[in-house]
């Protein structure tokens, strides 16, 4: 058995809505089938008004054991640190936050605004907003550097705009199953056993990267999207084309770019005129490449890869 | 007489942040503010930007009908930049949209709205057992089906975009995607399936083609005495039980309805216009106003915003969203006499303050304006003048109603793919301004975007909560869920499930909040209505 409590802050209810979609176990699964007590969760939930504030105040003095707090969406400060732009339950979302993630086991941050700040951080952040631990990469976010859970681990963060339901249930199938002992954590404190691998993995254009063989434009059957769309596949953290989402697809297959959703400086460049859909180069090589090759033997790896391409490369390859 | 102010913090299971207050005299909601408690400033952090940010940014505004933003998001581009989009694209956007409402529909109404069937209030009903077995929260058997095969319609936007929630697939001049023959075929399976186990069986009861046999509101009552598999399907449990606890006694709302219109017609828009979409929508636009029994065409000019009652400081005039600045007040105190919300009043310049959602779209879509050729349904307004007007019950029967057409339309756009036609065409990038509008899942939605200097100058989005839940005008009158409250019977202050349902009702895409203290000013008000 483990009280599961799930709160929002400023979110699209984005990481609620794929969560839902999840397959193996399902919500209802998850709930009858591992013991997990869902206590209350913005779209789920019974409880209303003055119920919940009860709710709320007999997890924080643990008259109501916490095992494992969830929280979705970026913690906002504004206006002037106040947090008053995000009232719930009568208070500023900031101040249960800090009153809850006290009286926590686990303490679990889902999706990219509550993991880095995601969207709503974007410049000029009119919100100011933080993630949980970290804002983008910079280390601290609302609850500090030091924060640990009482189990001793930091905010384990689930980033992903939204994260995939995977990744979601499995960290609480984890927690549940007394197996999250397992977990290691990368720098950004997100569970290896998604983030080790890259977007790239297992994505169906690979043989086209592989050949330097490019979807120039939208609507293609073929090619990378590497070398002209923008795609993040290879410098993004994520099993998105191991484990597939809604079990069918991903963006880099359906025939979108990876935005690198997963990765704290999502949206990359700030959105900034010219960066979206189009990758940035520099006299014709991408300025980003795979980590840890260097540009000279990308630029050798390019010319006997283009010269090596079979001619099937400029053809339909997912062909009607 | 005493006047009771239950302030409800949170109402939860609606979708965003919301507070309401209510008043109560007698038993009986007198008057009620509904509140938006979350910034997050989309259109502040759009400034700037580039053109396509759009594309990114704003189906995170909502996680919920993230497809919807996408979809208004591409239009509006492809008006700005006068773009060409191939048929394919057109209803590859469509399809994408309207999965994601067949995925909302269940959702919404197991997840967020029937579970209140459970509620302790209705423990003499003789409905209730049957209620708590089906309802419940997690383990009811329909709760469970619903809940979990609400997944499978958007496996389908994953084929098109890759994924669901939070695709951008959908780009000016098209679709990055070009869907093969095999994601066709499974998308068919996918639908398939979500007819066999979920709508026929435990939704209707009946084949798709008997429901679509009802036309009016006798044709539905004779429906539900045809067969124990109708009376008994969820469709035919429900309205049976919420006449017997009294759903169509209340939240009737404004009395007036409105819709963008949806669904452009793949041979009809290739070419997008803002002047020239609401000839080419499948789904036609309108205002349905009854009390005056009228249907007229609804355009973007009409819309307009009033922030008095908001915390924007942006003056005291009706303005068209093209000309807003979203200039958010550094203090939010709650104040209910001035601002006390981050919604918006949004009204027509003509008809004032509009209900809308699927409700509203049957409404309009019962009427006989628009072109010859696009959708006519006259169901839901025949049931609303038998029934003498709206209610919670009737809201929720216009959005279960919607089902089976948009798996109408879902099999159109999958017959109509050709495979070997273009999903794309490159436009050209250029200044200007553009509109796009649709219709989500709970209402209206568009996006207006002014481009200058190849970037953002200006980007306005005005939601269907945004519609329902804004705050009073300029002129102090109620926003549409807010006069919906007025008239509810709340049968326990210490659990009002009666606010709930009206705020639910409208699916509104809002994390609501409604704070319970209670103020005997013994302060004498108006009763505006009971129901
Ligand atoms: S499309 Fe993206 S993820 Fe796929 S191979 Fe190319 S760069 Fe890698
Ligand atoms: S493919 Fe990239 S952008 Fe898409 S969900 Fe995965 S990490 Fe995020």
């Amino acid at each position: 058995m483990a009280n599961v409590l799930w709160l929002q802050g400023g979110a699209c209810s984005g990481n609620t809505m794929s969560f839902l979609n999840a397959q193996e176990p399902t919500v209802c699964d998850l709930i009858s089938d591992f013991g997990i007590n869902l206590l209350w969760h913005p779209s789920l939930g019974m409880e209303l008004g003055s119920n919940l504030q009860q709710l709320l105040r007999d997890c924080i003095l643990g008259n109501i054991p916490l095992d494992i707090l969830v929280f979705e969406g970026t913690v906002v400060n504004a206006p002037n640190g106040t947090g008053e732009w995000n009232r719930f339950a009568d208070r500023p979302m900031k101040e249960w936050l800090s009153d809850l993630s006290k009286a926590a086991n686990f303490v679990v941050a889902v999706g990219d605004c509550a993991t880095w700040g995601g969207i709503p951080a974007t410049a000029p952040n009119p919100t100011q907003s933080q993630g949980l631990q970290f804002l983008k990469r910079q280390e601290g976010g609302f609850l500090g550097k030091d924060f640990r859970s009482k189990s001793g681990l930091p905010v384990i963060n689930i980033p992903g705009c939204p994260a995939h339901p995977d990744w979601i249930t499995q960290i609480l199938v984890a927690i549940a199953t007394g197996r999250i002992g397992d977990i290691t954590l990368d720098e950004l404190h997100r569970p290896q056993t998604f983030f080790k691998s890259f977007t790239q993995t297992g994505c169906t254009r690979n043989i086209h990267f592989a050949y330097k063989a490019t979807a120039a434009e939208f609507g293609q059957r073929r090619g990378c999207l590497f070398y002209d769309l923008g795609c993040r596949g290879p410098m993004t953290h994520s099993s998105c084309n191991r484990i597939l989402w809604n079990r069918v697809s991903s963006k880099t297959r359906a025939g979108m770019p990876c935005l690198g959703c997963t990765e704290p400086e999502f949206p990359f460049f700030d959105l900034k005129p010219g960066t979206v859909f189009k990758t940035q180069t520099l006299m014709g090589t991408p300025k980003e490449l795979p980590p840890g090759i260097k540009a000279k033997d990308y630029a050798l790896l390019t010319v006997a890869a283009k010269n090596a391409a079979p001619n099937w490369t400029e053809e339909d390859i997912f062909t009607v | 007489m005493t006047t009771q102010t239950l302030d409800i913090s949170p109402v939860g299971r609606v979708e965003g942040d919301l507070d309401v207050r209510v008043e109560i005299e007698d038993g009986y909601v007198v008057n009620a503010w509904t509140q938006a408690e979350l910034f997050r400033g989309f259109e502040v952090i759009l400034r700037g930007k580039d053109p396509q940010a759009g594309l990114i940014v704003t189906p995170r505004i909502c996680g919920i009908c993230g497809a919807s933003h996408l979809s208004c998001a591409s239009w509006a581009l492809d008006t700005a930049w006068g773009t060409e989009v191939p048929r394919n694209a057109i209803l590859a956007r469509n399809l994408g949209q309207i999965v994601e409402s067949l995925q909302s529909i269940p959702r919404y109404f197991y997840g967020l709205y029937a579970i209140d069937l459970t509620n302790k209030k209705y423990q003499n009903s003789p409905f209730y057992e049957e209620a708590t077995r089906r309802f419940a929260a997690f383990t009811g058997k329909s709760y469970e089906i619903g809940v979990t095969i609400s997944g499978s319609p958007v496996q389908i936007y994953a084929l098109l975009g890759g994924q669901w929630p939070h695709s951008s697939y959908m780009v000016p001049g098209g679709v990055m995607c070009a869907p093969t023959l095999t994601d066709v075929t499974r998308a068919w399976s996918i639908l398939e399936y979500f007819r066999t186990n979920w709508i026929e069986p435990v939704w209707l009861g009946c084949s798709l083609e008997r429901y679509e046999q009802i036309k009016t509101y006798d044709d539905f009552m004779a429906w539900i005495d045809e067969s124990p598999n109708h009376a008994n399907s969820d469709l035919g449990f429900y309205w049976r039980m919420g006449l017997d606890i009294g759903l169509d006694k209340y939240g009737a709302g404004v009395g007036k309805y409105m819709t963008w219109g949806y669904l452009p017609h793949e041979d009809k828009y290739q070419k997008p216009t803002i002047e020239g979409r609401n000839a080419a929508t499948i789904m036609k636009s309108g205002v349905y106003d009854s009390f005056s029994d009228t249907h007229t065409l609804m355009e973007h000019t009409f819309a307009r915003e009033n922030t008095i009652h908001s915390w924007y400081d942006e003056g005291t005039e009706n303005i068209h969203p093209f000309d807003r600045t979203t200039q958010p007040s550094p203090k939010n105190t709650k104040d209910f006499n001035n601002a006390y919300s981050w919604a918006t009043a949004v009204s027509h310049i003509e008809y004032g303050r509009l209900e809308t959602g699927p409700f509203a779209r049957q409404m309009v879509a019962g009427g006989k304006h628009g072109e010859s050729w696009q959708h006519y349904d006259g169901f839901i307004l025949s049931m609303f003048k038998a029934m003498g007007g709206a209610s919670i019950h009737l809201r929720q029967l216009g959005r279960m109603h919607e089902l089976v057409k948009l798996y109408r339309q879902a099999e159109h756009c999958l017959r109509e793919f050709r495979l070997n036609d273009p999903w794309y065409i490159k436009p050209q990038e250029k200044d200007g301004r553009g509109w796009g509008a649709t219709e989500a899942a709970r209402g209206a939605l568009c996006h207006w975007v002014e481009l200058e200097g190849g970037k953002i100058k200006n980007y306005q989005v005005v939601a269907p909560t945004t519609w329902n839940v804004g705050p009073r005008d300029s002129q102090g009158i109620r926003g549409p869920i807010e006069e919906a409250l007025v008239g509810t019977p709340i049968y326990d202050p210490t659990d009002p499930v009666e606010v709930g349902h009206v705020a639910r009702s409208f699916d509104s895409c809002l994390v609501c909040t409604v704070h319970a203290h209670d103020r005997k000013t013994g302060e004498e008000l108006a009763r505006f209505r009971t129901a």
